[in-house]
């Protein structure tokens, strides 16, 4: 039944037959139906809640301190990270999965029409975060940017092991586990969440970078189509009539 | 993940029978699908793994004993740890019942279950109940962890059942808020936004509520940082009234989300849309009656429960734990072993025997009148600023008085015997505060001579850790100083076989307990190579 109802899908033309004019073109003619099937209202939700958050560091009655501003903006990064976990779900998924487009190119063109949201959003987190709370911007943005990232990578990842069309929720809760148990389950001698002005934090730092450069190639590969559907297994939620 | 209209697990539900049948079948077909369920919400990644995780987590604790003092467990304390660990699972069941709430909706099967006869305020009430397998599992291991911290056999103290109930009912109330967030926000992202928002906003709230107790104690745990153990009936937690709170809350909520149940949206469950187009999703007259009369039953509850805990210290806690700060042997029950006494806090007369240990380990070694010297061992606590200040002891001026804490194990134990010692050669423990010659090397030997490893006790005492060069060294009351040239003779003296240097300390018992004694005559005495510059370093600072 299955290679019936469902063409061997994923196997798309090979993106190296077309040409750099070629893939410019297609990537012109799919931006904007891209655009309109982003799930926004996830983003808008988890961006809105963040900057609330955000917001939220001007509420402390005598005055905001860096180590709560920088816990209010890794709580903010949170938030958007479980917006951003809900990037890569279609509801048209099985019928696009037929496109001659690599889910490659359709993905990344995704995070390409989010970026600039995103930047903007953490521009105005941290100018919500009163000038004298504010913890050093290069490392937090580099948190910020780990986080936001690795929730993109376990959405590809859900994407690639599910069958499910949107399987954002699910990601969201594990992201949302992930992000509350890890600072705390975490060992002592793993330097990833440390509080400000510790001797550690350049180190710590050096660990989110590499986290950041994981987190990029997990979301390539598990974005790249596989050549074969898994079998059976992970795919336990097939799509319903 | 199915959907419960075309799996064959749910097969158990009642969905060919009649309308009119008995109540019983449909409570049956009811705790079916919350066996359903629950079996569902096991096998979601998130709740799967933190449950693992946490079962794992306990295990290893059980297993490896816990830490430092986890040998010798203040059970008083000991109830209150097992809450904070519980919210991992609290959450991972939050976000996964809301979305197993959610799948009809994900799935479009919504329209389906309406020809159902079981009324969707039904599957609401078996969503509910699929959390509470999840509470059931945190109380057992709730229940392992106390157990385990019990039956040591340094456990002290008494747990209390109120605590211990808060980590299974915070479990069961972020469980049935996933359940009404689903109700009232039908939205996919709903559940993980209201955990961050709900986060930051308890942040905010400790934050902002130092002065206002009552504000605190509205979230689901109130953790205390705690310095040092203290007696039991000095703690002045509202714990049972706190229970109480939380299971007024739960039925409250639960209440409200199979109220809302019918409703489908935000909007219609406040009564801004129109009134439900399908009169089957309502609760009967009847039922909506009961429900909303336990709805009422369960806000009074919660709020006697809040207006309970919020009361703060009565003044009789206050002046208790004054008494026990500044006049503890009114409290204290005394133990005669050998020629001394121990004076502890009625919940610690058990531990006597332990401190008894150390003293006669520690004045074998002395020689003249102070091996024989009758201690009084006082157990001290510093309550008066609350739970959770720390405060120093003040050294105690009484002749062969030697103050030891609530807490024992690790470190405690050779800071005990510094304190012992100490006492056995200044006399007291304000002098022996203030000594900085070569008595510091006696004490600092008495102490730990007879420890099983002298040398890595020498490091635990001292608050940097080092075994060279000058650091300050722990004791129950004030801590002691060692200059870099005491430090150097009494590691020499450490590394020494201790019979010989035992002969030699009772020999010149009077001139090394004598304030007149330098550091540097104090190693002459012992037939130590006298370290440079300690004449310099000797002089007290004033």
């Amino acid at each position: 039944m299955r290679g019936v109802t469902r063409p061997a899908a994923d196997e798309p033309l090979p993106a190296a037959g077309l040409g750099r004019h070629a893939v410019g073109g297609l990537v012109r003619a799919l931006v904007l139906p891209v655009a309109r099937g982003l799930p926004w209202r996830p983003l808008a939700a988890g961006g809105t809640l963040g900057l609330l958050i955000a917001a939220g560091t001007r509420l402390h009655s005598d005055g905001v301190q860096p180590w709560l501003a920088l816990l209010h903006l890794r709580a903010a990064a949170l938030a958007f990270g479980l917006g951003l976990a809900f990037l890569l779900d279609d509801p048209a998924r099985h019928t696009t999965a037929t496109v001659p487009v690599r889910r490659l190119l359709r993905a990344g063109l995704r995070v390409a029409l989010v970026a600039p949201v995103a930047v903007a959003w953490w521009g105005a987190a941290v100018l919500l975060v009163p000038a004298e709370g504010r913890p050093p911007l290069g490392d937090v943005t580099l948190e910020v940017a780990a986080t936001a990232v690795l929730a993109l990578a376990a959405a590809a990842a859900a994407v690639r092991l599910w069958e499910e069309p949107e399987p954002g929720q699910a990601t969201a809760a594990v992201v949302l586990v992930t992000g509350v148990a890890a600072p705390l389950l975490m060992p002592g001698r793993w330097t990833l969440f440390v509080r400000l002005g510790v001797d550690r934090w350049d180190e710590a730092h050096r660990a989110w970078a590499w986290v950041l450069a994981g987190a990029v190639l997990v979301w390539v590969a598990c974005t790249v189509e596989p050549v074969r559907r898994p079998l059976g297994g992970w795919s336990r939620s097939s799509p319903r009539p | 993940m199915s959907s419960t209209v075309s799996s064959p697990r749910t097969k158990a539900l009642p969905t060919s029978t009649p309308a009119g049948e008995s109540p019983r079948r449909r409570l049956r077909a009811v705790l079916a699908l919350a066996r359903v369920e629950a079996r569902e919400l096991l096998l979601q990644i998130p709740v799967f793994v933190v449950l693992c995780v946490y079962v794992a987590y306990v295990g290893w604790e059980l297993w490896t004993g816990g830490g430092e003092d986890g040998a010798y467990p203040v059970l008083q304390d000991v109830d209150r740890a097992t809450q904070p660990e519980s919210l991992f699972l609290g959450v991972a069941v939050l976000v996964c019942v809301n979305r197993a709430v959610l799948r009809s909706r994900r799935r479009g099967t919504d329209g389906h279950f309406d020809v159902l006869v079981m009324e969707p305020w039904r599957r609401t009430v078996a969503h509910l109940l699929s959390v509470v397998p999840f509470a059931l599992a945190t109380a057992l291991v709730v229940a392992a962890q106390f157990t385990g911290a019990a039956l040591k056999p340094g456990a002290v103290g008494t747990g209390s059942f109120s605590e211990l109930a808060v980590a299974p009912l915070a479990v069961l109330l972020l469980g049935v808020l996933g359940v009404l967030i689903a109700r009232l926000v039908p939205s996919a992202f709903g559940a993980p936004l209201f955990v961050v928002g709900g986060y930051i906003a308890v942040v905010l709230l400790l934050s902002s509520s130092e002065d206002t107790p009552w504000l605190r104690w509205l979230t689901p745990f109130v953790d205390e940082f705690q310095a040092d153990p203290l007696p039991s009936d000095l703690l002045g937690r509202p714990a049972a009234w706190h229970a109480l709170y939380l299971v007024g809350l739960i039925v409250l909520v639960s209440c409200a989300a199979v109220l809302c149940g019918g409703r489908r949206t935000l909007p219609a469950a406040l009564g801004l849309a129109r009134a439900a187009r399908n009169p089957v999703a309502w609760p009967a007259v009847g039922p909506a009656r009961l429900v909303k009369a336990v709805a009422l039953g369960a806000a009074v509850l919660t709020l006697a429960g809040a207006v309970g805990q919020s009361r703060g210290d009565s003044p009789a806690l206050l002046a208790a734990r004054k008494q026990a700060s500044v006049a503890p042997e009114k409290d204290h029950t005394c133990v005669p072993h050998g020629r001394s006494t121990y004076c502890a806090f009625p919940e610690w007369t058990g531990r006597t025997e332990d401190w008894a240990a150390v003293v006669r380990r520690v004045q074998s070694l002395a020689g003249g009148a102070a091996g024989g010297t009758k201690l009084t061992v006082r157990q001290r606590v510093d309550a008066r600023y609350g739970l959770s200040a720390s405060a120093t002891l003040e050294p105690s001026s009484t002749h062969g008085q030697v103050t030891v804490g609530t807490r024992w194990g690790g470190n405690r134990v050779p800071e005990f015997s510094v304190g012992v010692a100490s006492v056995l050669v200044a006399g007291n423990e304000e002098a022996a505060a203030a000594m900085c010659d070569g008595r510091v090397v006696t004490v600092m030997w008495l102490a730990l001579a007879t420890t099983s490893d002298p040398m890595a006790s020498l490091r635990d005492v001292r608050i940097d850790d080092s075994v060279s060069g000058s650091a300050i060294v722990l004791a129950p009351t004030h801590p002691l100083e060692m200059t870099a040239a005491q430090t150097t003779v009494v590691r020499e003296l450490l590394q020494r076989p201790r019979y010989g240097v035992t002969a030699k300390v009772k020999a010149h018992w009077t001139e090394l307990t004598s304030p007149k004694t330098s550091t540097a005559r104090a190693a002459e005495l012992l037939d130590v190579p006298v370290p440079k510059g300690s004449e310099k370093e000797d002089k007290c600072e004033e």
